[in-house]
């Protein structure tokens, strides 16, 4: 059975304050070292599925840079993950959608010719076997199962994600925006197993119906007419939209028992290593509760945070509940609480920098503050 | 071969035996070191930095581990066209029986068909198991400039430790003149590095003779370097200031790794101009639980620590467990220390379980503690 893996990209509500501004949140830096995409490329590689088609939304430097060096673990010859964009231009970007994008490139969907297609996001961090689902997927009969997850925080997270209603025999009746009133949902990891033929026929019917239609759009319009099931996933996960989610995120992560959950020996995360050497921690560092990649310097404490690699914390300075991405540095005495600092930034003459959880301070890229 | 046409053989088949129990299975270049390396990335990253792309690594002790290892020469970045990593094995070869390698000088005349293949102008002996970063280019440079037969690194050692070391006597223009191993009344503190250029005519021509020698040890030291100084050959000295340490022993092996965490020390690898480079694992960042300390330390990713960590380096996977203490210590790959117990002056050999409670290593003691299962099961008993 040949499978074939097509990683999307964030639908348009997708917000991360800051970050975006310089790359997609699926090439943000994540969690000291890796990059988002590497989590949903390694769970189709982990799964076994090495025929893949990334499709990046814009700006797509970040993530060419950083996926053609990364080695996902699948053999180079027969697998290939094959990046693409939208071809067109568009002078608004709500044309800019995922049927769009597949529309543009349907010259290599088609001729991938597969049995079967996974269809899942980059904006996502969670560990999911795709074998096991397309399983329970065959065995189902259905058309199209689709990934979702209990949630009992709808209300904080996972704004204008799909929520599921699931009728008594699993299957779904009703999808639409998470508009935050409720705290249990089903929310849908936007993971869908479903026939290459069918994918293909719901491409074509999206497009036909709507320029403005999304994959989801046209799955919504057919629960009636197609059995559209749902497989229950379990586990740790995170909908990275908007900024106060990619920092709790990180934070959650960086502690062991939780990065357990995601990263284990039997399940790798896959990423480019850019052959830093260890971390040192000087005579004057404390480091609790946190994260820290290689390549740094910490003379400082760090509490509860996320560290990247190749960053400085000085002596006196105090990191509490914040992201540090790669190649950023704090200098000496500097309190900062809260805060997503992105990379190569610099802050050493602001000696105190404080955001809150619900609403986290960004520091720009390359900035010196 | 690269633009300079210069070859590199890396002398990497000895055993290393004063490493004991930590080369049993692999040979002395293909053992740990800094947190994430292997003893010979260093050689091998010097040899990408420095634009010599053709390696040729003469391997012979327990070589399984570290053949597999070097073969991947993508991790230097030395996978180019025409450039590459040569395992070279001794081998069975047609009209003569299957010899091993009897010197280091043999090694390399037992290859010199694949020499001959890359037509070298220069070649480049390096060992396997130096620590240190140096610009072979510049090395290169001033052998072309000095005309030559073979430039020989060398280093200034403490007059008092010279004894230790293969000497090199040199007159006001670092030509040397005599050559001394371990002289017991040295007369100089240059000490040789193990780091050779040959113009490869002249070295082919005194490795095939130097074969026919009976009483031959045939090694770089004790014969090539006599015969050529002896013939009047032009041998250079180039003086290496930095960093360099002969990790041979478990001492030296120890201080070297806590080198790295001494503001002192020379061994930068912080360095983006001059990365080591190494086969990555996978892991993610190191994680520190609620009660983690860790001071003056040296820590890489996949490591978890809830203890505490006073000047030690710990290798990939390693965990400290809650109220375990770890000081002046080494703690190789994926190794697991117990809640509660506490190292001292040891270094800790991959894979083992420190059980809870468990006191290994003495903090007076003039020797490392070189930890292995056996150590533990000893101490296990006596500790009950």
């Amino acid at each position: 059975m040949k499978i074939l893996g097509i990683l999307n990209f964030e639908p348009n509500s997708v917000r991360v304050t800051g970050i975006e501004d310089y790359r997609p949140v699926s090439s943000a830096s994540f969690l000291g070292r890796y990059r988002v995409l590497d989590f949903m490329i390694s769970n189709l590689t982990n799964s076994g599925i090495s025929d893949i088609e990334l499709y990046i939304k814009d700006r797509p430097r970040s993530a060419v840079e950083h996926v053609s060096g990364t080695k996902y673990n699948f053999n180079s010859k027969k697998g290939r993950i094959l990046m693409l964009t939208g071809e067109k231009t568009y002078t608004n970007p709500i044309y800019n959608t995922d049927l769009a994008a597949f529309e543009a490139n349907h010259h290599f969907i088609s001729s991938a010719s597969a049995d079967l297609v996974v269809l899942a996001p980059t904006h996502f961090i969670f560990t999911q076997d795709f074998q096991e689902m397309i399983k329970a997927h065959q065995e189902s009969g259905n058309d199209v199962t689709v990934l979702y997850h209990s949630v009992n925080n709808a209300d904080k997270r996972f704004a204008l994600c799909n929520v599921l209603k699931i009728d008594e025999n699993g299957r779904v009746t009703d999808l639409s925006l998470n508009t935050g009133k409720y705290k249990h949902r089903n929310v849908s990891l936007e993971t869908y197993v479903m026939s290459y033929k069918l994918f293909l026929q719901l491409i074509e019917r999206g497009s036909r119906t709507s320029s403005l239609y999304w994959f989801h759009d046209v799955l919504s319009d057919s629960l009636e007419d197609l059995k559209v099931g749902t497989y229950s996933h379990k586990g740790y996960v995170a909908c990275l939209n908007n900024l106060p989610a990619f920092h709790e995120a990180n934070l959650q992560l960086a502690k062991e028992e939780n990065m357990a959950k995601v990263i284990s020996p039997d399940w790798p995360i896959f990423t480019l290593t850019h052959d830093t050497c260890p971390t040192i921690y000087e005579e004057t560092a404390q480091v609790t509760d946190s994260s820290v990649g290689n390549g740094c310097r910490i003379a400082g404490t760090v509490i509860e945070s996320m560290i990247g690699r190749d960053c400085r914390v000085g002596k006196g300075s105090v990191i509490k509940n914040c992201v540090l991405l790669p190649g950023s540095s704090v200098g000496e005495g500097v309190y900062i609480e809260n805060a997503v600092i992105d990379r190569y930034a610099n802050i050493s003459m602001q000696k105190d920098l404080r955001g809150t959880a619900e609403d986290p301070l960004y520091v720009r890229k390359s900035d010196h503050i | 071969m690269s633009r300079n046409n210069m070859v590199a053989l890396i002398l990497a088949g000895g055993r290393g035996s004063r490493l004991f129990d930590l080369t049993k299975k692999i040979a002395k270049p293909a053992v740990h070191f800094g947190g994430k390396y292997r003893i010979i990335d260093f050689a091998l990253s010097n040899c990408a930095n420095s634009d010599v792309d053709t390696v040729g690594i003469a391997v012979q002790y327990e070589s399984i581990q570290l053949s597999s290892y070097v073969a991947h020469d993508q991790l230097w970045g030395l996978n180019t066209a025409g450039g590459g990593v040569y395992v070279l094995p001794p081998r069975e070869k047609e009209g003569s029986g299957f010899d091993i390698y009897e010197g280091t000088a043999n090694a390399i005349a037992q290859n010199l068909d694949f020499l001959d293949q890359e037509k070298p102008d220069y070649v480049l002996v390096l060992s396997g198991d130096h620590i240190y970063k140096m610009d072979y280019r510049e090395m290169l440079q001033k052998h072309v400039e000095s005309k030559a037969d073979a430039t020989i690194a060398v280093i200034e050692v403490p007059m008092k430790e010279a004894s230790r070391f293969g000497i090199m006597n040199c007159d006001e223009e670092d030509r040397i003149v005599e050559f001394e191993e371990k002289p017991p009344v040295p007369k100089s503190n240059l000490a040789s590095m193990g780091i050779y250029i040959f113009n490869y005519k002249t070295m082919r021509k005194y490795l095939l003779e130097d074969e026919k020698k009976e009483n031959s040890s045939h090694d770089f030291g004790k014969d090539i370097i006599p015969a050529y100084l002896h013939d009047g050959k032009k041998l250079q000295a180039y003086r290496f200031k930095g960093y360099w340490k002969d990790v041979g022993t478990v001492d030296s092996l120890w201080e070297a790794n806590m080198d790295l965490i001494d503001d002192e020390s020379e061994l930068d690898l912080f360095d983006p101009e001059w990365k080591i480079y190494t086969d990555d694992t996978m892991t993610p960042p190191a994680t520190f639980g609620k009660k983690a300390s860790a001071k003056k330390s040296y820590i890489t990713q996949g490591c978890h620590v809830d203890g505490t960590v006073y000047h030690s380096v710990l290798f990939t996977g390693t965990t400290v467990s809650e109220g375990a203490e770890v000081r002046d210590t080494v703690v190789m790959n994926n190794v697991k220390i117990g809640k509660g117990a506490r190292l001292n002056r040891c270094l800790v050999m991959d894979d083992l379980v420190i059980p809870d409670g468990m006191e290994l290593g003495d903090k007076n003691a003039e020797k490392v503690l070189l930890v292995s299962k056996k150590v533990i099961d000893e101490a296990g008993r006596k500790q009950k």
